[in-house]
């Protein structure tokens, strides 16, 4: 304990005993690499539950983006009364933003959210292996990867695990915890503490393309997409039919705009690839609109048009 | 008796050490930010003698293992041996039905705190935790909850269900708790004393204004009605609270803001009351100083806050049919002269006189400030809540010890 004032330091107490039990499993500062919409997601959920949290971005640029960002979506949270002035303060005091890996050689918690690509995340957890203590749990916010490859690049492949985190993550209240085939007890028992400390129910899945989450959904928005370039039915409708017909909050068109169309393809892809079945074949829609840079909601334009501010104003034509 | 008094939130722990036999505090402190980053432990002596100190405190045991170690510290202590507290009291934020008095905890007692969660699963986890903590760090040490809920426990059916579906309650025990009732309970003896008659004889409307805020109808020393409901959200409008409202009206916010229930929550809890309404503070000296300044939300605040107040005092005079004293307590109640003024305007009918001149006066102290003349007596009474706690522990735990009936005193 530090001091501030008076003149005892507690550590000189007698008295105190024993206060060094379970200090490994408090969870005090995480890391997160990558500053995209998990990653800020995923940082403001820790920030939240009052843990320390480190942001690295690959370069200036990409950090000042991510930092507008995240407080854009901080006031967007008050504006929608789920936070307050004063919680907005509490989360940017606790986050710290960084472009040097090299900074994260004292943290035992990192977090991966970068882009879904396998060559990056090896790459990255390549370099993170040297840097981090050899305790540390790294963890990757994947959704379709393989959690046992991603591991492969490192050292510590006990240590590494997946915790698929959904959109927005502070409001989802799950995370799918992923064990690759090499990933210890211990790891997972850890793993799921996290999940715990930032109140999110955990479902523990084991290593399969897709998991649970992914796999139903983005074959559920690949259905979708080939009602609408069958001509079913509009985008609307179809958004409209499941949202009143099953309870949806947004419709699965809509939600395939916020995720981003690229993303959807990529998981679409590596499920068509891993499982090989037809049913996950990417519709070619979603290719053409891939390929023509509409992307979604980041770009303005997917199934359906956005404003700057990434509000939905029309439907694509 | 040496008591310890504990109040475990879901970050912090405040303490203080009393001794019952002379009524006076030995040392009172706090422990924030618990299992957070930065927690700080802050410790006052009666001399005067403070501490500072932060660092990391993983959890409610460590908090009180260095609450302890403080307490034992050659340089800022007040102890000698552990074995020097008698008793440790527990402040228990909901007692549901099952509790009507404080209580000696025993296993049984543990395990019907535990099933109160439901009704207050912000509070009462970290209340558990704190006597866990205890029973592993103080063995043998007798442990008491003190219910916020109890002293309104007496209310009549007709006072504590509300106008929905009976089965309601019969299924999710869904009715009036109210809550500050040690502080109600304190102020309302207190007030006795201070008048010089028996609490039986007096009609009583005790406000606690701080923070959250209640009002109860003390009627014989008893509470026989108040303005909490089932969660402390209901009543009279608070720093960020609302206080009552129609029902209907969070539903439509919900259609139309398209929010969830997390966000409903939040705005009613977090974003409403005082602050809402001024959209300046959810301070009330903030607000005072913002009204005397001209601005017109404020002083609307300000309004509504005196306002409904005033109207609860009405309200309470007709329920008791009389009224002998209205009592001030808590941060606002102690201190803002400008409130209790406001609130007791156009309250000459029931026979409440305000002397201005002793109101404008007295800040945190005990004092009556009404007019000789006036029928009703006005009072100002500093709470101290952790007084009746301790109190309440070693009497039960001297009843205990002498071999009466041990547990649950008092409890249906």
């Amino acid at each position: 304990m530090a001091k501030e004032s008076g003149t005892l330091d507690l550590q000189d107490l007698e008295e105190i005993r024993g206060l060094e039990r379970e200090a490994e499993d408090v969870i005090t500062d995480v890391a997160v690499v990558g500053g995209g919409t998990m990653g800020r997601g995923i940082a403001q959920t820790i920030a939240g539950k009052g843990i320390n949290v480190i942001i690295v971005e690959k370069d200036e640029d990409n950090l000042r983006r991510s930092k507008e960002m995240l407080e854009e979506e901080l006031d967007y949270e008050i504006e929608r009364w789920a936070l307050t002035e004063s919680d907005k303060r509490a989360i940017l005091a606790r986050i710290q933003w960084s472009t040097d890996l090299e900074e994260l050689d004292d943290y035992r918690w990192v977090i991966e959210a970068i882009t879904e690509n396998l060559q990056a995340k090896q790459d990255l957890f390549r370099h993170l292996d040297e840097i981090c203590p050899p305790e540390a749990i790294f963890i990757t916010n994947t959704s379709t990867l393989s959690i046992t490859e991603i591991a492969a690049a490192t050292k510590r492949e006990d240590r590494v695990i997946g915790m698929h985190f959904i959109n927005p993550v502070p409001k989802v209240p799950l995370v799918e915890i992923v064990r690759g085939l090499k990933t210890s007890d211990e790891t997972y028992e850890k793993a799921r503490k996290l999940a715990e400390r930032l109140g999110k129910t955990a479902v523990e899945v084991y290593e399969y393309p897709g998991y649970v989450t992914t796999r139903i959904i983005v074959t559920m928005l690949n259905e979708a997409m080939h009602i609408l370039m069958e001509g079913v039915a509009s985008a609307d409708g179809i958004d409209t039919a499941m949202k009143l017909g099953f309870n949806f909050p947004v419709g699965p068109l809509t939600l395939a705009d916020q995720m981003g169309l690229d993303e959807v393809m990529a998981w679409m892809e590596t499920l068509f690839r891993e499982l090989g079945e037809l049913k996950y074949r990417p519709c070619p829609l979603l290719r053409k609109l891939v390929r023509a840079g509409h992307l979604g909601k980041k770009t303005g334009r997917g199934f359906f048009i956005y404003d700057e501010s990434g509000r939905k104003i029309g439907v694509a034509q | 008796m040496k008591v310890l008094v504990l109040n475990c939130g879901s970050s912090s722990v405040k303490y203080q050490l009393i001794d019952t036999d002379e009524r006076r505090s030995l040392a009172t402190g706090s422990v924030s930010r618990i299992g957070m980053t930065g927690a700080v432990l802050s410790h006052r002596r009666y001399d005067g003698d403070e501490v500072k100190l932060s660092g990391e405190i993983l959890d409610h045991q460590v908090a009180i293992e260095y609450v302890l170690s403080i307490l034992l510290s050659k340089n800022h202590g007040v102890l000698k041996d552990r074995s020097e507290i008698d008793a440790v009291g527990h402040r228990v934020v909901h007692g549901g039905e099952k509790f009507t008095g404080s209580v000696l905890i025993t296993p049984d007692v543990l395990k019907m705190i535990r099933e109160c969660i439901d009704l207050a699963p912000l509070h009462n986890p970290h209340n558990l935790r704190g006597i866990n903590a205890c029973l592993n760090l103080l063995p043998g040490t007798p442990q008491v909850a003190v219910f916020d809920t109890a002293f309104h426990s007496k209310m009549p059916p007709y006072a504590y269900i509300y106008g929905i579906p009976y089965v309601l309650y019969k299924r999710y025990s869904i009715r009036r708790y109210g809550f500050h009732g040690t502080s109600h309970f304190y102020v309302s003896r207190r007030a006795a004393e201070i008048l010089g008659k028996p609490i039986e004889e007096l009609k009583m409307a005790t406000c606690h204004l701080g923070n959250g805020c209640s009002i109860a109808a003390v009627d014989g020393g008893v509470s026989v009605d108040t303005s909490m409901g089932f969660t402390p959200l209901e009543g009279l409008l608070m720093g960020t609270r609302c206080g009552d409202l129609d029902p209907a009206v969070i539903l439509h916010i919900m259609g139309r803001e398209e929010i969830g229930l997390g966000e409903a929550n939040t705005l009613l809890n977090k974003h409403s009351g005082l602050l809402g309404i001024s959209g300046v503070s959810s301070d009330m000296r903030d607000v005072e100083a913002e009204a005397e300044a001209g601005n017109r939300r404020a002083q609307l605040a300000l309004d509504v806050f005196t306002y409904r107040l005033r109207k609860y005092i009405g309200a309470y005079a007709a329920a008791m049919g009389g009224l002998n004293a209205i009592v001030f307590t808590g941060g606002i109640g102690e201190n803002s002269a400008i409130v209790r003024s406001k609130t007791c305007q156009n309250l000459g009918f029931l026979g409440v006189e305000i002397d201005e001149e002793k109101n404008a006066q007295t800040a945190k102290q005990e004092a009556v400030i009404s007019t000789d003349e006036s029928r009703v007596k006005v009072l100002v009474v500093p709470t101290n809540e952790e007084l009746v706690i301790a109190l309440d522990t070693a009497e039960i735990v001297e009843k205990a010890k002498q071999g009466e009936e041990t547990a649950p005193v008092g409890t249906s």
